[in-house]
């Protein structure tokens, strides 16, 4: 069995999973790529959403998600972040 | 109020030492902000909070004793440092609030919950305490161990869920900054235990920094 994800890695999963497919991903989808359960999934994108990581946007097929610069630059710095927290102790 | 027993030989260096303090957290607290808007995260946030606080206060003190080993350098030798002019008192009040508000942030959190309410009890009744004891810069060390010790132990808890060298070396950080104002609280009556307090300290500050900059290397 893998190993309990903690929040920063559950975070770079839901972005990644966006990234993988930018701007034309619905809900439902990220929501079974991330392997979360509906109640965990709503409140990760309500903080991504409100912390100004990704954007709703609306389509004639309904809501897709995109990220944000924000969003990209946690990817990017993900590595960094993990080594940061992890050795100071600040993981929640 | 009673004061620390600076020896002569190092006034100056001191002052110099917390410069260095001051630059190091300056540096540990800025990053962890910017990991904190990177992330998203709280306790990155409170952890860049507390450090900032801690530069704050140790800034505070370098000027105040700079300006303590000119006078020292006007004549009066070896002395207690006792400035009688309200502005260096007042330092003095500043420095000892702003360790204690960086410690308590610090403790508040390593116990990880959410609560304003809590935070600013914990400070309200420490701050009251330290302005009616009756050896106000004893209490200071007193109090700053005590939290030290409870901030030491979760870093060793810390260190011991993840075993990894990166984590072993804050422990052993915080280690020598307990051990030094634990020096320092025998300072108040013997100058060598001053300067061992520093040099404590610069150990411990040298250590957060190079896990610092290891972190930044590896990115």
């Amino acid at each position: 069995m893998s190993k309990k994800r903690n929040r920063l890695q559950i975070i770079y999963d839901i972005l990644n999973v966006i990234n993988g497919k930018n701007g034309k991903i619905k809900q439902t989808n990220i929501l079974y790529k991330s392997n979360l359960s509906n109640q965990m999934f709503d409140g990760y994108m309500d903080e991504l959403l409100q912390k100004g990581f990704i954007v709703e946007n609306q389509t004639k097929g309904g809501k897709t998600y995109s990220l944000t610069q924000k969003g990209f630059d946690y990817l990017n710095k993900y590595q960094m972040i993990v080594e940061f927290t992890n050795s100071f102790g600040l993981t929640e | 109020m009673n004061y620390a027993i600076v020896p002569h030989w190092f006034a100056g260096y001191n002052a110099i030492l917390e410069m260095v303090f001051f630059v190091g957290t300056l540096l540990v607290g800025i990053y962890a902000l910017k990991v904190c808007r990177l992330s998203g995260q709280r306790q990155s946030r409170l952890f860049g909070i507390s450090f900032l606080l801690i530069s704050a206060a140790y800034f505070v003190q370098s000027l105040l004793n700079f300006a303590a080993s000119y006078s020292m350098a006007e004549g009066c030798g070896m002395q207690a440092m006792s400035i009688p002019h309200n502005l260096n008192i007042a330092g003095i009040y500043a420095y000892m609030l702003l360790f204690l508000a960086a410690l308590v942030t610090l403790a508040y959190m390593t116990l990880k919950i959410k609560n304003a309410k809590a935070y600013l009890f914990f400070l309200a009744v420490i701050t009251t305490m330290l302005f009616f004891s009756s050896n106000k810069l004893y209490f200071f060390y007193v109090i700053s161990s005590i939290l030290l010790v409870y901030v030491s132990f979760y870093y060793l808890k810390n260190y011991l869920k993840s075993r990894k060298t990166a984590a072993l070396i804050v422990f052993i950080a915080f280690l020598f900054l307990l051990i030094g104002k634990i020096h320092f609280i025998f300072s108040i009556n013997h100058g060598l235990f001053y300067v061992t307090g520093h040099l404590l300290e610069f150990v411990a500050y040298a250590l957060i920094l190079l896990n610092l900059i290891t972190v930044i290397r590896r990115k």
